[in-house]
């Protein structure tokens, strides 16, 4: 078992010149200094130290992304081909086709004859490996001070510009769990939580295990009905207007864009469970009859490491103040 | 003499609870430890499948204290068509629009209970509801968290609520429980004025009746709506019915009234009286300073 170092043993290994690995230079100085630095609001800080946790650093990662796939003469503007009956996706891959009901090319070339909602995976492995590479140099600094855990963890997204540029960032405080053994294989856990938050999820029974992100990307190519119904250009052929329609390509990709981001965060979740989850969905309009619905899914993935023991139940109380 | 013995009595009765909290009280800082280190150890009884939940950790708890569990986090999405030329001037209500609304929440209801089913959940609490209404369609997304009892059976038809899970369980405790989304949604014409009215009211202080008959209106017939879905699935009345009003962004002479809460029905003999208990706070208690035992 390897001791934690403390903040009173000086720098951790790599001498004055801060942790090793590719960590920036300036990174290495700060961790290195002695002092600590946190991320916590008092409250949470103290809490943290009530439950044997101390802070040995503020630690963060980034990753900046380029955005090329949406940009003109991009490869990926219409996705897979119609001709392929399931939209010719690889397996595994979310795809539907929708066929004109009309006779095909009798009305214009302008007539939508297709449409496909398909999932864009080179889309969300980008993502993932903005997400991943931001999480992974967090982690990598907090390996650097010692530390067997990262609590009150925040991330954030944000274009750069107008470059079609995403920034990812990744920080929270790094800690040493006083007296307990160090974590397997030296990877710190992580968690969203901090403070008596974490306090009552550890009471209750679940030790974090790390933070879990996913997003989803679905590509909806609308075919003309799902056009004219959204554009408010329907008449049937008795020359009236169609009735109230629901716009099932539309319904079944917010639908295949939730469930996919789900299916992601369960595919890195094992058999734990994944607590507080948030959820952050966008509509963007490409084109005329053009949209990407993307889905962020957010949590931290917990494990019960005691059995099931509720608490007895709530007692409700009316305050006078 | 006889004032004083039941304060003493309350103190005692206070003294023993103090002692009681004491001798139960959980030391964090160990189980903190035996978290810590239970890493390197096999999962403890992990679940057949992964779970998800959007539950804060008090709701979490919450739900535990009353035999309950998350199972997953579930969807519903709906969008229906408003045919065209439905916003133009008129006169009463605008019926297309009022039932594209309605259909787009029972389609999305109807996909998040299907989910819900999917996973084995009893029903789905928290449920977010977001609807845009645009010219010609209507956006419904319902997110929410499928819940069960512990170790339950399967059971038919799941529940829907936006409740949040802290108001399920003080449901659930006083005999309650929610049936599933009543949602009303009515839009209607303000009538045009006539060239004359307009002149005259011009410059004076009145009321504009065809705003006011258009708000009355759109009101009543959402509420109606409201409450008729509520009683065909069979409840008994609507808890924390949220509404939504004001004339339309790209039609400013639509009105739109939408009026959604959880159909409630008594499924003990009767209502169960909670007795909150009255607790009269002696510090500013604004922050949680200390992680504090929860025993």
């Amino acid at each position: 078992m390897t001791a934690p170092p403390s903040p009173d043993d000086g720098p951790p290994d790599g001498g004055g010149t801060g942790p090793d690995g590719d960590l920036p230079e300036a990174a290495g100085r700060r961790l290195g200094s002695g002092s600590f630095s946190s991320g916590l609001t008092v409250p949470d800080f103290a809490a943290c130290l009530q439950m044997g946790l101390r802070p040995v650093g503020l630690v963060q990662g980034f990753c900046v992304m380029q955005w090329g796939w949406y940009g003109a003469g991009s490869p990926y503007m219409r996705g897979m081909t119609p001709f392929s009956f399931g939209g010719g996706a690889p397996r595994g891959v979310y795809s539907e086709s929708y066929s004109c009901p009309h006779g095909g090319f009798m009305y214009s070339n302008e007539h939508r004859i297709w449409g496909q909602n398909y999932q864009q995976p080179w889309v969300e492995s980008a993502w993932a490996q903005g997400f991943g590479s931001a999480y992974t140099r967090m982690v990598e600094e907090a390996r650097a001070v010692g530390a067997h855990g990262v609590i009150g963890v925040v991330d954030s997204t944000r274009l750069l510009a107008d470059m079609n540029v995403t920034e990812f960032h990744i920080l929270g405080t790094a800690v040493v769990v006083e007296g307990a053994a160090a974590p397997p294989g030296g990877e710190p856990w992580t968690t969203y939580l901090a403070g008596q938050r974490l306090a009552k999820l550890v009471e209750a029974g679940y030790m974090p295990i790390s933070v879990i992100a996913a997003l989803s990307s679905v590509r909806v190519w609308a075919y003309c009905i799902t056009e004219m119904l959204m554009e408010g250009t329907t008449l049937s052929f008795g020359g009236g207007y169609m009735p109230v329609s629901e716009v099932e390509q539309l319904s079944r990709a917010h639908i295949a864009a939730r469930s996919l981001a789900r299916e992601h965060v369960r595919g890195q979740l094992g058999n734990d469970t994944l607590q507080g989850a948030v959820i952050v969905a966008n509509t963007q309009s490409l084109a005329q009859g053009d949209e990407v619905i993307e889905c962020a899914l957010r949590g931290t993935r917990v494990r019960r490491f005691k059995d099931f023991d509720p608490l007895p139940p709530a007692r409700p109380t009316v305050r006078l103040s | 003499m006889s004032d004083a013995r039941p304060a003493k009595t309350a103190a005692t009765a206070a003294a023993a609870k103090t002692a009681a909290t004491a001798a139960t009280a959980i030391d964090i800082r160990a189980v903190m430890r035996r978290a810590a280190d239970s890493l390197g150890a096999p999962a403890h009884d992990p679940p057949a499948r992964a779970v998800t939940s959007d539950l804060s950790v008090d709701e979490s708890l919450l739900l535990h204290s009353i035999g309950w569990e998350a199972v997953d986090v579930v969807f519903g999405a709906s969008v229906v068509s408003i045919p065209p030329m439905v916003w133009t001037w008129g006169s009463g209500e605008i019926t297309a629009a009022s039932d594209a609304h309605n259909q787009a929440v029972r389609s999305a209801a109807k996909h998040l209970g299907e989910q819900c089913s999917g996973v084995r959940g009893h029903g789905v609490v928290g449920v977010r509801v977001e609807v845009d209404v645009m010219r010609h369609h209507v956006d419904v997304e319902l997110t929410g968290t499928a819940v069960r009892p512990v170790r339950g059976k399967d059971r038919g038809s799941p529940f829907v609520s936006d409740l949040s899970a802290r108001d399920f369980t003080l449901l659930h405790n006083a005999g309650w429980a929610p049936i599933g989304l009543a949602f009303g949604a009515s839009f209607v014409y303000a009538p045009r004025r006539t060239m004359g009215t307009t002149m005259r009211q011009s410059s004076q202080n009145v009321e504009l009746t065809n705003y006011t008959e258009a708000m009355y209106a759109a009101r009543e017939a959402g509420m109606e709506h409201m409450q008729r879905s509520a009683l065909d699935m069979g409840a008994q009345g609507i808890v924390a019915v949220q509404v939504s009003e004001g004339p339309m962004v790209f039609a400013a002479h639509a009105i739109g009234f939408t009026a959604w809460g959880t159909a409630v029905r008594l499924e003990a003999e009767s209502h169960r009286y909670l007795h909150p208990e009255v607790v009269l706070p002696l510090d500013d208690a604004t922050v949680e300073f200390e992680a504090q035992s929860l025993r």
